[in-house]
């Protein structure tokens, strides 16, 4: 297995350590702070708010492993890139309507980050998310996919040169 | 200073110790979300006046900055046992003060309207262990989890923000009264 550090690759591990440390925040503080961000957004009813702040962050946490990890790459991206694009759906409304959200509560009192800084944070993320997916081929290298993908490319493939060995053997 | 409670905490205390509803306010006179739910505290109070025992800390949060002052005239005046006027202002008034840029003078005002003793307060606003209490409080509640404002512990349980404080106590109030 050839280990190429690339450009894909270093922003796959950038985005997946991002939403590591964003998930894993948001999972170490009590669930009633993350609730507070949904429903000061002001989109969802009382259960649906719920739900989304039980799954958001586990959601990030676990994506960001496996991003940085490379597993299940093409299904990692997807999610994380349906999930980017909610949350721009989210805050532009926030800002359309100018809801009093200081911050986005992303990172807590510690970064705190004004929303359309957000909003421009959550833009470029997606672009990137894409420009991974497009180019997973390269996004793939130093990863566990690629790790699994040759092993099972090396088993076939001795697998069938030894059968063709072996048939032609045969033949002869 | 007459009838200043000794221990300031005990000044920013409402309600009867063995209300069945005790609530630990964790406070940014800045934030507008508090306002609304200190508005909606008041009007819980008074709907079940013996029902709610309140206790507000301080939580000054970095964004806002007007928190920490805020909070440092508040304690001052709960020292002279005037805490909760002097809130009252804070709360009533906030969307005026929020926006200015020097708001000492505002500050000053609130102050002669609660009655404070100016010296006692001079002497206050000068007094470093008063920040440090407001720190102190700061760090109790980020020991509890608290990350912003209005957080609220309701029996012990932490809720955030308005619509979670607004639910709990409708909760509450209908298991009371089965």
């Amino acid at each position: 297995m050839k280990i190429v550090i690339n450009g894909f690759v270093l922003s796959r591990l950038l985005i997946g350590c991002f939403f590591v440390v964003s998930g894993g925040l948001k999972l170490l503080s009590p669930y009633e702070n993350f609730l507070y961000v949904v429903q000061s957004y002001e989109i969802h009813t009382a259960s649906l708010d719920r739900m989304i702040a039980w799954v958001v962050p586990w959601t990030e946490f676990l994506a960001g492993i496996f991003l940085v990890c490379g597993l299940w790459l093409k299904i990692v991206l997807k999610t994380l890139a349906f999930l980017i694009a909610g949350f721009i759906l989210v805050v532009a409304q926030a800002i359309l309507r100018n809801l009093p959200i200081r911050e986005c509560g992303c990172f807590g009192e510690l970064f705190s980050v004004p929303l359309p800084a957000v909003l421009l944070i959550d833009n470029s993320l997606l672009l990137l998310t894409w420009w991974l997916l497009k180019k997973i081929d390269k996004t793939k290298n130093f990863s566990l996919d690629s790790y699994f993908v040759t092993s099972e490319f090396q088993k076939r493939n001795s697998d069938s040169r030894s059968f063709l060995t072996k048939t032609s053997a045969g033949t002869r | 200073m007459k009838n200043a409670p000794t221990n300031s905490s005990l000044a920013k205390v409402k309600g009867k110790e063995d209300a069945p509803i005790q609530i630990v306010e964790f406070i940014d006179f800045q934030c507008s979300a508090c306002a609304k739910g200190v508005k909606h505290l008041q009007k819980f109070i008074k709907e079940h006046p013996n029902k709610v025992r309140l206790e507000l800390k301080y939580y000054p949060l970095s964004v806002h900055q007007h928190g920490f002052l805020s909070a440092h005239y508040a304690e001052c005046a709960a020292r002279q046992g005037k805490f909760w006027v002097f809130h009252d202002y804070l709360i009533d008034k906030q969307k005026y003060w929020e926006k200015l840029k020097d708001v000492k003078p505002t500050f000053e005002l609130f102050a002669e309207w609660s009655q404070l003793d100016p010296n006692d307060l001079k002497n206050c606003l000068e007094d470093k262990s008063v920040e440090e209490f407001i720190s102190k409080n700061k760090a109790e509640g980020k020991l509890l989890g608290v990350k912003s404002t209005p957080s609220y512990f309701i029996n012990d349980k932490m809720f955030v923000g308005f619509d979670q404080l607004e639910a709990e106590l409708k909760r509450l109030l209908n298991e009371n009264s089965h």
